[in-house]
């Protein structure tokens, strides 16, 4: 048997990108356009698709649970203007890169998907003080980013707020103090078991 | 002559004497308004659970209840006299809130408190069968920690009888780490529809009697207003606390009506009692 002399994948790779193509330069750069685009295209559409309130509530986890308890009376979810923030506008940055690496950390949500981390509603109370502080830990650390991204303490007309929250908003700017910091709990129920030092 | 002067003597020492404290015009009495609220079970332990009471963190910064709240009682008292909030047994016809006229004079001996209001729908069962009506005031002397900020509420706890988690049927109101020798009390003085005035303080306990400075009080209801009077000295003994010219103190009141009782009061928030001094109320000399 003689050992054959057909060269290694990645060397017939490397010299097919080096060989000069039978197709004109033209043609390539079109190709290679229009492949990346729709590559782009079908990506970003993808990451788009799992950007929305009904992929969220698609699992049972979300619909049953912390879904059902914003659209009972959230003013999240009904109020007097009419506009609704949906569970990406709060739970996923709307910046490419931060919503990348939410979208990297979330990957993390189909494994607890496949296992049944919290497929019923015992196991979804038993774990919903880990998953809130994590969730708090997060907004705390970029600034409640995706509550910004609506409102802002220099935007507000306090003398046009009720009393309690004109104080609480001049105490949180006084303190420097961000909006999670105090509104937890104001699109789902709070955890049972919350210690004091979250609140 | 000997008789004569007996009793100028006699009469000298009763004019002297606050039981002959002349009322004031209070047709002349500037009136400040507050509305008590009805509180549910909403215990000082509940107050300070930022867990379950977004203004606890405020509290704790310094805040007063009334800061917040003060325009917003009536609204806070209909939520939760309709179960909506912190009351487990709504009760049937229960007023939310109750706006009371409130004014006060003092002419250097006696503090004179004048309060007014409009009798509220009522109708559920009678819990005092004897009172239609209470009328409780409170001073405290700035002793109490954070009771210039809480009022009342110091005294409001979740084991008092009545109270969802209360055990103890002879619990009622008591100040944690109350204590009289400590003078950490508030000064207890209640007028009762039946006709009762009594004097008495909260440390460690409630207790109704033993004051020595309410001379007396006096309620009437004509038509569907009812007005309670109070006269009271400025010094007086065991559990009163001290008032004079210049001084400010905390001060809260509660009505029990429709034959309240316990914990089913309307309530105020805690507020400032001031003698010649600027202050949510103010008493000034007639």
């Amino acid at each position: 048997m003689a050992a054959s002399n057909q060269p290694g994948a990645l060397k017939r790779l490397w010299r097919g990108l080096r060989t000069p193509s039978r197709f004109s330069l033209g043609a390539l750069l079109f190709i290679g356009i229009a492949t990346g685009v729709i590559f782009w295209g079908g990506f970003n559409t993808l990451v788009e698709l799992t950007n929305k309130e009904a992929f969220c509530i698609s699992c049972h986890e979300m619909k049953d649970n912390v879904y059902k308890e914003y659209s009972e009376n959230t003013i999240h979810y009904t109020n007097r203007t009419g506009v609704r923030a949906t569970c990406p506008d709060c739970h996923v940055p709307k910046e490419w890169v931060p919503k990348m690496l939410r979208k990297i950390q979330a990957s993390r949500e189909l494994y607890g998907k496949l296992v049944g981390t919290v497929d019923t509603r015992e196991k979804f109370e038993a774990k919903r003080l880990v998953l809130a502080q994590r969730e708090w830990a997060r907004m705390k650390a970029n600034d409640s980013l995706e509550c910004r991204n609506c409102h802002t303490l220099t935007s507000m007309d306090k003398e046009k707020q009720k009393p309690r929250a004109k104080k609480s908003h001049e105490l949180a700017v006084k303190n420097n103090e961000t909006c999670i910091d105090c509104h937890k709990g104001i699109a789902h129920h709070k955890p049972k078991g919350m210690p004091e030092e979250d609140e | 002559m000997k008789v004569r002067s007996i009793a100028t003597a006699a009469l000298l020492a009763l004019a002297g004497s606050s039981t002959f404290a002349a009322a004031p015009d209070w047709g002349k009495v500037p009136a400040a308004k507050f509305t008590v609220f009805y509180p549910g079970a909403s215990p000082i332990e509940w107050v300070t659970k930022g867990t379950e009471h977004g203004g606890a963190r405020a509290l704790k910064k310094g805040e007063s209840c009334a800061s917040c709240h003060h325009d917003e009682t009536a609204d806070m008292g209909k939520k939760i006299a309709s179960g909506q909030k912190n009351e487990p047994k709504p009760i049937k016809g229960k007023a939310g809130a109750i706006p009371v006229s409130v004014q006060a004079a003092h002419d250097g001996a006696n503090l004179y408190l004048r309060f007014s209001w409009k009798q509220p729908a009522g109708g559920a069962d009678k819990m005092d069968k004897d009172n239609a009506v209470k009328l409780a005031v409170m001073f405290e002397d700035n002793k109490v920690p954070r009771a210039n900020l809480s009022g009342c509420w110091e005294t409001c706890h979740a084991d008092a009888r009545t109270m969802p988690d209360g055990k103890d049927d002879k619990k009622t109101k008591y100040i944690a780490d109350g204590s009289l020798a400590a003078a950490k009390f508030y000064d207890l003085i209640q007028w009762t529809s039946k006709g009762a005035k009594l004097d008495g303080y909260v440390a460690d306990k409630r207790v109704m009697e033993g004051g020595k400075a309410l001379v007396d009080a006096k309620g009437e209801k004509k038509g569907d207003e009812w007005s309670v009077v109070f006269t009271r000295k400025f010094a007086g003994g065991e559990g009163d606390v001290t008032l004079a010219p210049g001084k400010t103190v905390n001060f809260g009141f509660a009505i029990h009506d429709d034959h309240a009782a316990g914990r089913y009061h309307q309530v105020s928030l805690g507020y400032t009692l001031g003698l010649d001094a600027k202050a949510d109320l103010t008493a000034a000399k007639q």
